[in-house]
């Protein structure tokens, strides 16, 4: 029958025609999820000043959205905001909110994985409008907290994740690229916000902005609107699936060898969850994958990110301060986040487009790693700039790195476990990395009030991400090599008249299709050898 | 060479930094504490990059200037009075002393002016220092005015001319200049001023209903008490929170800062207010504005942004059924097509068939 058998060997993601589309919604979408908390410090002063509450109260509402954000960066404050406030940003809020539940990450994941990418940034959206809208009238602190950090900052949190995820399902071949243009939404929405909202404050005062802003935020609804669900609901070409989860969980895997990114697969994957899953724990593991957990890549990236986030956003958030304690004006200070915006924004898509090169795609895990050293290596040589043009160079390299390393960010972890886990992978990377990158920032206040010189914080958060960049390095060359010897076991293996080979056959020749895509289903072939009797069974159509 | 020199501790405001310390002095390139004591031969050059701060509270006792005292007479517009203020003053266990000194000439390109804020009562010395380039100049006339007084009793040193004040009145503070006459002509001024405060250059906006609060910091100084003005007309009417309780809340959060908190706005309540500082020496006064809004205004942007969103995404989701229905219909033909090709290879397939039978 014609539609079966092209199930078998449907085409992969589509790499382009809508998927550029979903990329300017995943654009908007990340942008604002991003760099959206960070706009919000203009209208602090404000509503401090209105409230007649403490700094570190109102930074409270920043540091809840950022925490029920992921990945949220309490870090790099808004280019417009002035340095005191910046050097407050520091504050004891943020150190107890590393404690704050990081629900929304996992959330998400399951959310995705539910009812796909599509509803959850709408429904995302329309939770970021009315957050911000209910803030417009709020009367004390308090409510602010509620309205602003915990609606808003779910909101954003739903937008996120879901963009990422859709853009695994959407492109392959080019996917470094089209994850490169994504992430470049956040310096570029960060540039428009910044004297977005210091206008809307100055004619509208706070309650009129964040009004205002509300509607603004809608904007991720359409962004949502664009994330066409890919592969139309074809009738389950698969056999039926006994009720049992852990078979359902390995049909799952099963697919992911088949076919990364099949048009077909995401209904599959909705009917499996549907029709399986009757144990509890079984179920969770259906909607987060918490087998991940086994998996030698994602434990890698695991540790090797955790460290990372350590030292990574705490320059961006005292560069400004620095910059004012060693005799340069607020507005030259505020500057130099705007020069690393403005070349961030530029890094991101570049980045995207040299990862997807012949070159270094097989490798990108070692240039993500070298990414990450090139980073640290910009904070030890930061104590060295002296004066205003050292410092610009700084910001340029410093710039350029973090742009590198955010725009592989996603690409590296959906590289190591694939796309069809990599919903669950990205929950999961969520919970274990918010801790650190909360502590990140309040780690180097302490050290910056400890020694009262700025330049043992850029030293510690050099070292660290350098460790972790040799870390990643040293570890994915043992991870390839490993997965080069599974290869070459699976590939002996296949000498064998198994019935295996079927299957088999039709995953190597669509390797020959996307030999560029080698290290991709390298994380899949494992796991293949651990299912094959079953894989066979139901493969056999 | 213009070097202009500070000794002592208050404020210059050419620095315009609020949180400048008496420690921070050092920041400005060109900045040196020397303390210059005429009739006493203490070595006082120091390098110029080096900086001394004088601590207020420790410093004046009365005995180490009183020789200073007498070996000038204090300067003045009116000297009886201020000779006999000056001997209560004396007395004065905390009074505050500085000096100020200008070196002439000018550099190019800086002003040979000083301005010193004082916001107490404050014996101060002000000297014009000539460069020792030009130390082999003769015939140097020194005038000392205050406005357009001429001051005598003038401190001379090798080649330094200075007068010393005792300020404690509104009325003393001005400008007050020195000019050295030779070959050519140099000339110094220092301005003496109470401490302005600085008011919002934006207005502060907010709704009808709502509350707005006003703050007023001083930097640096504590003023003895905080005044609001608010303008009637051309007029400043004084704001009375105890009468007016349910309308304004004045509150003096901390020693330099005030807050004004207005509640139940209305259009009435726009306009511009003012806070006045009242120091020992005089009062100045900050400006602020506020704008009243009803909430109309961002009501208007709001709505249309919501009208564009709910057009972006109908056009969206409209242009996605409509590119499924031509995919379907393209498919449907495609069926169709394929249909049509097995009907027809079945039915090749069956006379070849029969005609491979016949054949056979």
């Amino acid at each position: 029958m014609p539609p079966l058998a092209n199930a078998g060997q449907a085409p992969g993601p589509p790499d382009g025609g809508w998927g550029w589309a979903v990329v300017c919604g995943a654009f908007v979408s990340i942008g604002f999820a991003y760099a959206f908390p960070k706009g919000l410090a203009i209208f602090f002063k404000e509503i401090q000043d209105f409230f007649g509450t403490s700094y570190s109260e109102v930074a409270w509402v920043s540091s809840i959205m950022l925490a029920t954000t992921y990945g949220a960066d309490g870090k790099k404050r808004n280019q417009d905001l002035s340095i005191r406030d910046q050097a407050r940003c520091r504050h004891p809020s943020l150190k107890v909110l590393s404690a704050a539940p990081q629900l929304p990450g996992p959330i998400s994941s399951i959310l995705v994985n539910r009812y796909g990418s599509r509803p959850v940034v709408i429904f995302g959206g329309l939770l970021c409008g009315i957050g911000m809208v209910s803030a417009a009238f709020c009367t004390s602190i308090l409510q602010l907290y509620i309205c602003v950090g915990f609606i808003t900052g779910f909101g954003l949190a739903l937008n996120l994740q879901p963009s990422v995820i859709i853009i695994g399902k959407y492109f392959l071949k080019r996917r470094p690229i089209a994850n490169g243009l994504a992430m470049a939404g956040s310096p570029v929405m960060l540039c428009t916000l910044a004297p977005l909202n210091q206008f809307l404050f100055d004619n509208f005062g706070w309650r009129g902005s964040f009004l205002i802003l509300g509607a603004i935020l809608l904007h991720c609804c359409v962004a949502g609107a664009l994330f066409r669900p890919i592969g139309a609901p074809t009738p389950p070409v698969k056999p039926q699936v006994t009720g049992k989860g852990k078979d359902a969980l390995k049909e799952e895997v099963t697919e992911d060898a088949m076919e990364m990114g099949s048009p077909t697969k995401v209904p599959m994957e909705d009917k499996v969850e549907e029709e399986g899953g009757k144990a509890c724990c079984e179920k969770i593991n259906q909607y987060l994958d918490f087998s991940l957990f086994k998996h030698r890549g994602f434990l890698i990236y695991l540790i090797g990110n955790v460290l990372m986030f350590l030292g990574f956003f705490a320059p961006i958030v005292f560069l400004a301060p620095y910059a004012k304690h060693i005799g340069i004006d607020e507005y030259s200070a505020a500057f130099l986040l705007s020069i690393l915006a403005i070349v961030d924004m530029i890094a991101r898509p570049t980045t995207g487009i040299i990862a997807n090169s012949k070159w270094v795609r097989p490798q990108i895990q070692y240039f993500f790693s070298f990414s990450i050293a090139f980073n640290g290596t910009c904070h030890l040589l930061c104590p060295l700039a002296s004066g205003y043009t050292g410092l610009v160079i700084y910001a340029i390299f410093f710039g350029l790195a973090f742009g590198m390393v955010c725009a592989m960010l996603f690409e590296t972890l959906m590289d190591l476990v694939g796309a069809a886990r990599f919903t669950s992978a990205v929950g999961l990377v969520t919970i274990a990395e918010c801790c650190t990158i909360l502590l990140g920032p309040p780690i180097g206040g302490t050290l910056i009030d400890t020694f009262g010189d700025y330049k043992y914080m850029f030293i510690k958060c050099g070292a660290v991400m350098v460790l972790a960049g040799t870390f990643l390095f040293i570890m994915n060359y043992y991870n390839y090599r490993m997965l080069a010897k599974e290869e070459k076991e699976r590939k002996a293996k296949e000498e064998n008249p198994k019935p295996v080979r079927t299957e088999n056959e039709g995953r190597n020749s669509w390797n020959k299709e996307t030999t560029r895509d080698g290290p991709e289903l390298e994380p899949l072939s494992k796991e293949q050898e651990g299912l094959k009797e079953e894989v066979n069974g139901i493969n056999e159509v | 060479m213009l070097a202009v020199k500070a000794t002592g501790c208050a404020r210059t405001e050419l620095q315009k930094d609020p949180t400048v310390t008496t420690q921070d002095a050092s920041h400005s390139q060109a900045n040196s504490l020397t303390k210059m004591q005429t009739g006493l031969n203490v070595s006082s050059p120091e390098p110029m990059t080096t900086t001394r701060t004088v601590n207020r509270q420790t410093q004046g006792s009365p005995s180490d200037h009183l020789t200073f005292g007498h070996n000038v007479s204090v300067p003045g517009p009116d000297l009886t009075t201020q000779e006999f203020k000056q001997e209560t003053k004396e007395h004065v266990s905390n009074a505050t002393f500085v000096e100020y000194e200008i070196l002439l000439p000018g550099v190019s390109g800086t002003s040979t002016e000083k301005n010193i804020t004082l916001d107490r009562a404050t014996r101060i010395e002000l000297s014009c220092r000539l460069d020792n380039k030009y130390s082999h100049l003769k015939s140097l006339q020194v005038t000392w005015k205050w406005g357009n007084e001429t001051l005598r009793h003038i401190n001379k040193t090798e080649n330094s001319w200075g007068i010393q004040l005792r300020i404690w009145d509104n009325s003393q503070l001005g400008s007050y200049s020195c000019t050295l006459k030779g070959e050519e002509e140099m000339h110094a001024v220092f301005h003496l001023q109470v401490p302005k405060i600085e008011g919002k250059e934006k207005p502060i906006v907010s709704y009808e209903g709502d509350t707005a609060v006003m703050i007023c910091k001083s930097y640096g100084y504590t003023p003895t008490a905080w005044t609001w003005y608010m303008t009637n007309g051309s007029e400043q009417v004084a704001i009375n929170d105890s009468l007016l309780a349910d309308k304004y809340v004045i509150n003096r959060v901390s020693a330099n800062v005030t807050h004004l908190k207005i509640l139940k706005l209305t259009k009435e309540d726009d306009g511009i207010y003012w806070c006045e500082a009242g120091f020992e020496l005089g009062k100045s006064k900050g400006k602020l504005k506020l704008k009243v809004l009803s909430l109309m205004v961002p009501l208007k942007p709001f709505l249309a942004i919501v009208a564009e969103v709910i057009v972006l995404v109908t056009v969206v989701f409209l242009y996605e059924i409509y590119s499924k229905k031509k995919e379907k219909c393209a498919a449907d033909e495609k069926e169709f097509d394929q249909i049509e090709q097995l009907k027809s290879e079945e039915s090749n397939g069956l006379e070849n068939s029969s005609t491979r039978h016949r054949k056979i």
